[in-house]
């Protein structure tokens, strides 16, 4: 192995593009940079995937039944907050079709939210599942309890938690966020991000802007629901197939409740119909799912398959923590601002994690003074998780509108008032590319002469910029590639396809650097026997783990061509690879000639990926990586009789480093776009304050949008970055995409209007309450 | 059963239990409102065979192949085709109708399969995703859907093919716009976003198979 050694690598974007030294660990290839001319790479290529999908072969785990599989139910608490004061799951053993009951309280223990774990079965039918929970006595004590987040705040109300809070994070959650800084009553603070003097700054300020701004819960609503198998191998032994974000944390967490060794639990997710951040280890956020299907398998000696339905998944799966954030902003008579402070409160229920995100502390960065404060407050609800870019939407959607708010005072255009206030290149490149792009100074001038004359149908034009950090692991992949001497390709790595296309990119890298077509690497994930790899979080999988593929592809490269050159007699660096063949002068060998030549069944190497050794150009806050870059235009169209918001258009300008695949990355984009929207427009988590239960457990009621819901346009735009982070120069988009849609629409909505909604979702009744031409309803 | 694509799983539970309070009735104490659910109501009494609580013989058409289950009368046509014929292709999402994951062609027209009950389709030419290929060879549809990425995790991507298929075999030839397939995928939700590239896949296919 050759030591450690220092390269020259071409980073940095557009017309921005420099040379900087890195220093690459042992054994590292040289990272693809901008002077690189790759072929596969870059190209959009069909997912390779696609055939078993569209065809009903691919299998999820809801489609997986291993012989004599029974079928469990779990029993969910029907109250808020209640003491169990006795239970009795005899009755249920004794109904048809049953082989096991398991009780999930003891009498003593107080449940505190409605949907909690109280009991289990499994039996033979789902039908005779159901029937044998019908059967289990419970006897509970009700107890008072507070699903409002405001009045969970106030002294005296119900306290729900009786110690101190455990706070559960996953890989779906952004490093270096939550912690803890005290608990008083419901309310837990979160250590604030401080810099400069906010108060004084607010103080100094010429021209400032105080407001409210409120979000909503927001449910995952994933349309695979949690769903978990188990079958028993041997007493310490088991296989598991999850729908899960994250094979490696099912392993753990079922091999830590069984006290099992790690490597005898083989875990399998072939395909999984989405997460969004719901899905780590092997339970819910507010169900132990993996104990419940793992113990009901042992007591009845079959396998057991545990799928929620979906009123479950909407109760005890997770959920983005709704928000009350008072924003405060100062600014000069020039526009500067003096101060940005933020003091956010919100619920993730029974869990934590209500922070409002790095937005408001990290984009704007040139205002000296500012302050960001978060509390969890705790009400009886289903814990919340990370859910695509956890506490951004929501703080993103405070801080941006609150900017166009004071920009109306000012006067000033408000993206005049953000290209003066972010210093990152990439997004100050993009903000200018989406003035010209969207035809926003046209679009502004046309939307106020609307306002002017009052139409019935206004047009709004807003923008909002994202925030978020390459996560992208080191040393926690192990990829492994190989050839074999009919000349076959495969890699393999123990990770998990969320729908994202890494399947596809994974076969990308392979075929560019051993120059053979896509459709010819085998691509075998889904399994954790095929080694380690990350959890699907915190857009990190593209990062994470192409430069490990890239590493083992090069290492087997090597190998090949030491078995090139003794075949044609040269050295090795004296070859040269084109398709099919490889070169020196004028003699060659043909790929499937070489592969014959191999000595054994195959050549077989594998790549890790080291810690990320570049960050250019802007280092994202508090770390060493590279600050992903984005920004969102929409226009918006108002109906100020109905107060209806029809979404128009979005362009979304976004940076994810070296664009992989086109194709998959574009949709993406465009589908963080409509999970924005969605958010923006109608999605919203009903409780019931007098009885402490979610009135819209489904998808009738809770709105998730359809066709006719999203923008009539999406256009993706790319600032292709070189930033020397990785060998392949993949960074993530997936939270990125969705971060500003909800506030640009938010602020199209304020410029059509001239007044703004401050609660999402922007409801036809809040438009019209904006207006004044309905009474203001209090937020939820 | 004149009317079987008409009836719905509501409908029919409506029926049976309509039919439950006839049971529980004296002969000619038979409740006046009950005559319109005639056409709903597969009770004794009407010419037809009385079936269930247990498992009766139904036999339909599934992707060409003629098929008999013997299955409960209030299990799905869902239900049957995941569970007993082991056709997972067609997904569960919401199970009450909302949602579309589930759909399938009955007689060619698109449907809710969890709001269908299996012997609603006695009878019947059902399609489901796994019939859409013939011979190995994806269908233009699918292949449009692939060339136009109108799919992410691809859990709602079965239901979506089907109502788009019955949309393509309705309007073979005929021009098709933007708002006919959003007419057509309009019950199908999608949760990763594919909804611009499914539309712009039909319209591709339409084109290609018109």
């Amino acid at each position: 192995m050759p030591d450690d050694r220092k390269v020259t690598l071409r980073v940095g974007f557009a017309d921005q593009l420099r040379d900087i030294e890195v220093q690459l660990p042992a054994g590292e290839p040289k990272p693809w940079d901008a002077r690189s001319e790759l072929q596969v790479i870059g190209k959009p290529h069909p997912r390779v995937e696609a055939p078993l999908k569209v065809s009903g072969a691919a299998k999820y785990t809801h489609d997986i039944v291993p012989t004599n599989a029974l079928w469990a139910a779990v029993l969910r608490s029907p109250h808020p907050c209640a003491v169990v004061e006795a239970i009795d799951v005899e009755p249920a053993r004794a109904q048809p079709g049953v082989s096991a009951a398991l009780a999930l309280v003891k009498p003593g223990e107080r449940v505190i939210f409605a949907g909690q774990d109280v009991a289990a079965v499994a039996a033979k039918t789902p039908e005779q599942a159901e029937a044998a929970l019908r059967a289990i006595a419970v006897t509970y004590k009700p107890e008072p309890f507070v699903v409002d987040t405001a009045a969970a705040m106030q002294d005296g109300a119900p306290q729900v938690h009786r110690g101190k809070v455990q706070e559960r994070s996953t890989e779906g959650d952004e490093p270096g966020a939550g912690g803890s800084a005290g608990q008083r009553g419901n309310v837990r603070t979160t250590p604030s991000m401080k810099k400069g003097d906010a108060h004084k700054g607010l103080r100094m300020a010429k021209v400032s802007h105080e407001a409210t701004y409120t979000t909503q819960v927001h449910t995952h609503s994933a349309l695979e629901t949690h769903s978990i198998v188990v079958q028993w191998d041997g007493p310490k032994q088991a296989t598991v197939w999850c729908s899960t974000q994250g094979i490696f944390s099912v392993r753990d967490e079922f091999a830590e409740v069984f006290e099992l060794k790690p490597a005898d639990v083989r875990v399998h997710t072939d395909f999984l119909g989405g997460g969004f951040g719901a899905k780590f280890g092997a339970s819910a956020p507010g169900s132990r799912m993996g104990f419940i299907a793992g113990e009901l398998a042992r007591k009845a000696g079959a396998p057991v398959r545990l799928l929620l339905d979906r009123k479950e998944e909407h109760l005890c799966t997770g959920n983005r923590p709704d928000s009350r954030q008072r924003v405060k902003l100062g600014a000069g008579a020039d526009g500067k601002l003096t101060a940005i402070h933020v003091q956010a409160h919100g619920t993730a229920g029974i869990g934590t994690g209500a922070g409002v995100g790095r937005n408001a502390f990290g984009i704007y960065s040139r205002c000296p003074n500012i302050l960001v404060e978060s509390h969890d407050v705790f009400t009886h609800g289903g814990p919340a998780t990370a859910m695509r870019a956890p506490g951004h939407p929501q703080g993103a959607f405070a801080l941006e509108l609150a900017l166009d708010e004071l920009a109306a005072k000012l006067k000033l255009d408000p993206l005049d008032l953000r290209l003066q206030h972010d210093e990152h290149p990439v997004r100050r490149h993009q903000f200018e590319l989406g003035r010209k792009q969207f035809g926003w100074d046209a679009g502004r001038k046309q939307a106020a002469a609307l306002r002017t004359r009052q139409t019935r149908v206004r047009r709004g034009f807003g923008v909002a910029a994202s925030i978020w950090g390459d996560f992208g692991r080191g040393k926690a992949v192990v990829a492994t590639v190989s050839v074999a001497r009919d000349g076959s390709v495969e890699v393999k790595n123990g990770l998990q396809d969320i729908g994202g296309g890494i399947t596809t990119v994974v076969a990308q890298v392979v075929a560019e650097v051993l120059q053979r077509p896509v459709e010819a690497v085998r691509v075998r994930l889904g399994d954790s026997e095929l080694g380690p790899s990350v959890g699907s979080g915190g857009s990190v999988t593209t990062a994470s783990v192409t430069p490990a593929v890239r590493a083992a592809a090069e290492a087997v490269k090597t190998q090949l061509t030491a078995l090139a050159a003794k075949q044609l007699g040269r050295k090795p660096e004296e070859l040269t690879w084109s398709e099919g063949q490889v070169r020196a002068g004028t003699k060659a060998i043909a790929w499937a000639e070489l592969c014959k030549k191999i000595e054994g069944e195959a050549v077989v190497a594998t790549g890790t990926r080291p810690d990320t050794y570049g960050a250019y150009p802007v280092k994202f806050m508090g770390g060493s990586s590279y600050q992903i870059a984005g920004v969102q235009f929409a226009e918006v169209r108002v109906d100020t009789w109905t107060g209806v918001v029809a979404v128009e258009r979005v362009l979304a300008i976004h940076d994810c480093g070296k664009v992989m695949n086109p194709l998959t990355a574009r949709s993406q984009v465009q589908g963080g776009v409509i999970l924005g929207t969605s958010y923006a427009l109608t999605e919203q988590r009903i409780m019931d304050r007098v009885r402490g239960v979610m009135l819209n457990p489904n998808l009738e009621s809770y709105k998730i949008a359809g066709v006719r819901d999203v923008p009539r346009e999406i256009d993706v735009v790319f600032t292709p970055v070189d930033t020397g982070a990785n060998n392949t120069g993949a960074i993530g988009i997936g939270e990125p995409s969705t971060i500003p849609t909800a506030a640009a629409i938010a602020c199209a909505v304020h410029d059509a209007l001239g007044v703004a909604v401050r609660d999402l979702p922007l409801t036809p009744d809040r438009v019209l309450a904006a207006l004044g031409a309905v009474p203001t309803r209090g937020a939820s | 059963m004149s009317d079987r694509a008409g009836i719905t799983r509501r409908g029919l539970f409506r029926g049976i239990g309509t039919a439950g309070l006839i049971a529980g009735c004296k002969p000619g104490e038979r409740p006046p409102t009950t005559t319109e659910e005639h056409g709903d109501a597969a009770g004794p009494g009407h010419g037809e065979a009385a079936f269930g609580p247990g498992p009766a013989p139904v036999s339909f058409t599934l992707n060409g192949e003629a098929r008999t289950l013997e299955v409960a009368p209030h299990v799905t046509l869902l239900a049957a085709l995941r569970e007993q014929l082991r056709f997972t292709g067609t997904k569960v999402v919401c199970d009450r109708g909302a949602c579309g994951a589930c759909t399938v062609l009955i007689d060619g027209v698109a449907r809710n399969s969890c709001m269908t009950l299996a012997h609603d389709v006695a009878g019947a030419t059902v399609a489901t995703v796994e019939g859409l290929a013939s011979g190995g060879k994806l269908s233009v549809l699918q292949q449009a859907f692939i060339r136009h990425d109108a799919l992410q995790c691809g859990f709602c991507t079965s239901g979506m093919l089907m109502s788009c298929q019955g949309l393509l075999e309705r309007s073979r030839g005929q021009q098709l716009a933007r708002e006919d397939v959003e007419a057509a995928i309009a019950g199908n939700l999608c949760r990763c976003g594919t909804y611009p590239n499914v539309v712009a896949a039909v319209l591709d296919a339409a084109k290609g198979s018109a």
